[in-house]
């Protein structure tokens, strides 16, 4: 049984970790928030449905081609919920991004149908036996990507061009656009690549749940607490948080029960967050005057 | 107050439509009702104390639950679960409040977020109590004495109950609270800063909208006769937040308008019911775009009333007057990130005098006031202000002690008028009863503070909100704000900052008529002029430490004081090589600059050019504009008028990283490296727009300075001042510029490495580098500089050689004022 929650709790936390990121990414370049990251880990997800299941197109278009279209996506949330408000030094961005999510949502509910599909089940085939439990390939390959992801974010922060400047428009946008970056760009930027974690997530998700115009919300929202306590400006930490989440989550519903793995996660975010304002591994901002 | 006859007029309109309508027609209005009893609530929060839940619909399942389970389980009277609704929804309001609103913003939404689906979970789950997601059924309508009303009593209570919500909602706006609450939510710190408790506000705010939603919720339970964790998802926050923004937060009546729209139009458009929620989603979102007010606000910006005008009595009379005490100050410090930004300051200010503290740009002086003031706790020292010991007291505490303060950049509650704003500080933080009598009903309070504001020299409209202020009448509102809380001590931190030249003399007058009433006067100031004209006593700091103190003239004629603000004389100058050809071919050239942030113009027609090879320095005291000036060129800020060519084109309309791109290059003030990333990185990063970059450049630029080549790979945040300035001016040069921007390289540095970082600015010079220097230390910049500019008040004052500026008197002048 631990072992079971133990692999499930990974692939969960693996999978808060990659939404979360989105999150991270777009906060440290903008110092704002994609509330319709639940919406975009659903278009990853139905999308990849379409694309290679009922338009029967090859797993690797499928992929690339929803993968492509959530960035699009991310481009059109900054372009017309962020970039308006953060211009007039409004916050309502927060409001506009749940909005345009909600719309996404509903609009993929009335062209994709109500009736939640499946893809084939991923538990058939060839599988390794680990102690008393069968790892199929998919189940691994979940913290994998996840993992890869994360650490390919982090090879290309350090070690490119592109994402030096990105490192740097994080520390200080004045002193980068000194530097002759562009940070209006890079802003649209780091939306389109968080819609794409988004999208990860989501087709990574889309086998083991059934696909549905619902299905990001519930991700959405555990991916904003999880990068809450990681205290949303540290990379490690908001990937830590994810794994420290999904981990909780797996165990609270093998040696508690299922009900209340909401209801106590939650709960836990709260504490957390009354204990420690700033996440379990953010640091508070000095306030100047 | 004035007599407002919409909320009767409403009234009678709904209990008329309550008299005739249907049974459908009823439910609808009852629910419209609560709806606005929520939308109340959610007012305060959002539009008084501007925080976004997204968890409200759990304080309304609460209110809910509560009344359903009591009158259905337990056979309660609703009248009394209905209390007991209330106060709990409340109680777990305050709670959760505590919490989530010492953090704003993202934090806040996922604390109510969180809370709700704990609500939601809670309510499935909790099967014993709740019936979980089959939910409560059959509950009781509401009875008197035995007696079961109808619906229509049902919604004539619902309608009753909005209709207390909306007049509570006015007279709480209007009290001293809703002052506060709005003041806290236009400048939080200030806010403190005049006894206000912000967490106390705030969570006054989150409370009543918490108890409101309850008792919504309590009677939602008898009007639907049976709920479910179903009727109380996610999207109803949603909705009710709507309800608030497309009426118009802050409006009294928006939730009207916006429970109408939220609940009737699905219903006239019942033939798309299954679109509804797609329909919300867009509608949240055209509203935010086009109508961020609501429909109140459209409304109000259309059938804009001309607001009652009050002009305060022209400037007369004097403060009452304190008696005074003495605010003792004892080796005070403090240090950030290793620097000792001040150390060991000790003066005493005594009442009815102007204690000034100056000294150069980053001495330490803000960061002193910042310290009497309580908004950094002093690692050392004390402070007392008549016995009373302050150094590390909440801020708020100080205040109430009687510290008032201004701010380097003034931070009125923007959207309060000018009225208001002195009326909220008069309460120096104790509001008093929610819901007394409006705040402006105080004949009283409201003659004292036209004749605060008449005082203070400010002879505008009482009723104009302080965004619309000008620079000169902002500076006076606040003076008069720090005033109304009647304070033993005032720290003024710049006020002459961007004022002209007549408003600079009647700012003086008005200090001085201000201590002469008895009050200790903290002055903070760059103009020389003023601070000598009209201070008692000088205390000058430098590098955080006090080298002198007494009164102004003494002050003005120490050699250490002078030295600290032209810099130390001995670095050798660096003249150019014999038979060097002053270039004639402008690489930069400025015409008619102004620029400024709003208000009155920081720079008023700079013209200025620098040729092709040249260093040329540009001098002037703190405050005379010449940050402005290189923001300006760099395309930081974009300027009012005038014109920028480098080479022959121009870059006026530029934004910072085309002018970049286009090779004019500043080194910020401050140095602005990378702190995070390391040495390299920061030097890499400086040819991020060059395409024929070459890896081995990295290693070349850093064989030029020595300082930092064997820190190459430690992060920047982690290097010296020194070595930070060398680090910029590297990345600066990577990037190959056409024209180098220098702004303050020497700020902060010790003597040793200055005569360092100079000697590399006269390499550069050497090697045909373009350069335009802006330096504190004047005598510094002059040694290398070929030709100078002195600047002050915004405009080029003198122009020329650099041996004609050295014993040019105006210089001296310009830095330290005229005696």
């Amino acid at each position: 049984m631990l072992t079971l929650a133990v692999v499930s709790g990974l692939g969960l936390g693996a999978m808060y970790g990659l939404i979360a990121l989105g999150f991270y990414m777009t906060y440290a370049v903008s110092s704002t928030v994609n509330f319709a990251q639940g919406a975009s880990v659903m278009l990853g997800a139905v999308l990849a449905f379409v694309f290679s299941q009922q338009l029967r197109w090859g797993i690797v278009p499928s992929v690339v081609a929803a993968l492509a279209t959530c960035a699009v996506w991310g481009v059109l949330v900054e372009r017309f919920a962020v970039r308006p408000f953060v211009r007039a030094g409004s916050n309502a961005w927060l409001m506009s991004t749940v909005a345009i999510g909600i719309v996404l949502e509903n609009v993929v509910l009335f062209t994709f149908g109500k009736e939640p599909r499946s893809f084939p089940s991923p538990f058939s085939g060839p599988h390794v036996q680990l102690g008393d439990i069968d790892v199929y390939p998919l189940q691994a390959a979940i913290p994998i990507v996840g993992l890869a992801v994360a650490f390919g974010l982090a090879v290309f922060t350090r070690r490119t061009r592109l994402g030096r400047a990105l490192s740097a428009i994080v520390q200080n946008p004045a002193a980068a656009s000194l530097m002759g970056i562009n940070v209006s760009i890079a802003v649209t930027a780091s939306y389109a690549v968080s819609t794409v974690f988004a999208g990860v997530a989501g087709i990574l998700i889309a086998p083991l749940v059934t696909v549905s115009a619902d299905l990001g919300t519930l991700f959405g929202i555990k991916a904003f607490a999880v990068a809450i306590l990681g205290g949303i400006a540290s990379a490690r930490g908001v990937v830590a948080a994810g794994f420290l989440y999904g981990l909780t989550e797996a165990l609270v519903t093998a040696f508690v029960g299922s009900s209340y793995t909401n209801i106590l996660t939650f709960a836990l975010v709260i504490i957390a967050l009354a204990v420690r304002p700033h996440g379990l591994f953010g640091l508070a901002a000095v306030k100047r005057v | 107050m004035r007599r407002d006859f919409h909320l009767p007029l409403l009234l009678v309109f709904a209990l008329a439509f309550v008299a005739s309508a249907n049974q459908y027609q009823l439910y609808l209005i009852t629910l419209a009702a609560l709806t606005v009893v929520v939308g109340v609530g959610l007012n305060v929060l959002i539009g008084l104390s501007g925080q976004v839940s997204l968890g409200h619909v759990g304080f309304y399942a609460i209110g809910a639950y509560v009344s359903a389970i009591l009158t259905t389980t337990y056979h309660w009277n609703f009248w009394l679960a209905l209390p007991v609704a209330a106060l709990l929804s409340g109680a777990i309001g305050s709670l959760l409040g505590l919490i989530a609103l010492r953090v704003s913003g993202p934090y806040l939404a996922m604390v109510t977020i969180a809370f709700a689906f704990i609500v939601e979970y809670g309510a499935i789950e909790w099967k014993g109590l709740t019936g979980g997601a089959n939910g409560v059924m059959n509950i009781p309508p509401i009875s008197v004495a035995g007696w079961d009303w109808s619906q229509r009593a049902l919604a004539v209570s619902a309608v009753s109950v909005a209709a207390f919500a909306l007049l509570g909602y006015r007279r709480f706006a209007a009290s001293g609270w809703g002052l506060a609450l709005r003041a806290v939510r236009d400048a939080e710190i200030p806010a403190a800063a005049l006894g206000f408790n912000p967490l106390a506000a705030r969570t006054l705010a989150f409370t009543v909208s918490a108890v409101l939603a309850g008792i919504a919720g309590a009677f939602f339970a008898p009007l639907t006769e049976f709920i479910a964790p179903s009727s109380f998802s996610m999207f109803q926050s949603i909705l009710f937040v709507l309800v608030v923004m497309i009426g118009g937060a802050e409006h009294t009546y928006g939730p009207v308008i916006g429970a109408a729209i939220v609940i009737a139009l699905p219903e006239w458009l019942s033939g798309l019911a299954e679109y509804r929620v797609l329909f919300f989603g867009a509608l949240l979102l055209v509203v935010l775009w086009i109508a961020p007010g609501g429909v109140a606000g459209l409304a109000a910006r259309m059938t804009k009333r001309r607001k009652s005008e009050t002009i305060p009595a022209p400037a007369s009379g004097s403060l009452a007057v304190v008696n005074g005490e003495a605010l003792i100050v004892r080796g005070l410090g403090i240090t950030f990130g290793g620097l000792r930004a001040v150390d060991d300051l000790g003066f005493v200010a005594k009442p009815g005098r102007i204690t000034s503290i100056i000294g150069p740009n980053g001495a330490g002086k803000t960061t002193a006031v910042n310290l009497i003031g309580g908004f950094y706790p002093p690692e050392t020292g004390s402070v007392s202000l008549g016995g009373v010991e302050l150094a590390g007291k909440p801020i708020h505490f100080i205040a109430r002690a009687g510290v008032a303060r201004t701010y380097q950049t003034s931070q009125l509650f923007g959207s309060l008028t000018v009225q208001q704003n002195l009326l909220a500080a008069m309460t120096r933080g104790q509001p008093g009863n929610p819901l007394s009598a409006a705040a402006d009903d105080n004949q009283h309070a409201v003659e004292r503070a036209a004749a605060l504001a008449a005082f203070a020299g400010y002879t505008g409209n009482m009723h104009v909100t302080a965004n619309a202020l000008s620079h000169v009448d902002r500076r006076l509102v606040e003076i008069a704000r720090a005033l109304a809380g009647t304070p033993k001590a005032l720290l003024v931190d710049e006020p002459a900052a961007g004022l002209a030249h007549g408003d600079k003399a009647k700012l003086g007058a008005l200090l001085r008529r201000i201590a002469e009433s008895g009050v200790v006067v903290v002055l903070i100031e760059h103009d020389m002029s003023l601070v000598m004209g009209i201070s008692n006593h000088v205390v000058v700091l430098d590098a955080g430490r006090c080298i002198a103190q007494g009164p102004p003239e003494a002050v003005r004629r120490d050699p250490s004081v002078i030295k600290a603000y032209l810099g130390e004389g001995h670095f050798q100058p660096r003249p150019r090589a014999l038979g060097w050809v002053a270039p004639r071919d402008g690489a930069l050239t400025v015409s008619a600059l102004t620029a400024g942030y709003g208000g009155a113009p920081v720079l008023r027609g700079v013209s200025l050019q620098v040729n092709a090879g040249e260093l040329v320095a540009m001098l002037g005291a703190n405050g005379a504009g010449k940050s402005t000036l290189m923001r300006s060129l760099s395309g930081l800020l974009r300027p009012v008028a005038g014109e920028i060519l480098l080479l022959g084109r121009e870059v006026t309309r530029f934004s910072a990283h085309q002018v970049a791109g286009a090779g004019l290059v500043l080194v910020p003030e401050g140095r602005q490296v990378f702190s995070e990333l390391s040495v390299e990185d920061n030097i890499r990063l400086g040819a991020h727009t060059r395409k024929d970059f070459q890896p081995g450049e990295v290693d070349a630029m850093l064989k030029r300075f020595p300082l930092i080549e064997r820190r190459r790979t430690k992060r920047a945040g982690l290097l010296s001042g020194g070595e930070q300035q060398m680090l910029a001016i590297a990345r600066g040069l990577m990037a190959k510029p056409k024209v180098l921007l220098l702004d303050e390289p020497s700020l902060g540095l010790a003597p040793a490495i200055i005569n360092d970082l100079f000697d590399v600015l006269a390499n550069l010079r050497d090697e045909g580098m373009t350069v335009l220097l802006v330096d504190q230390m004047a005598a510094l910049a002059l040694a290398i500089a070929d030709r100078a500019y002195v600047l002050e008040s915004g405009d080029i004052v003198a122009a020329g050689s650099p041996e004609a500026q050295r014993g040019d008197p105006a210089l001296e002048r310009a830095y330290l004022g005229e005696t």
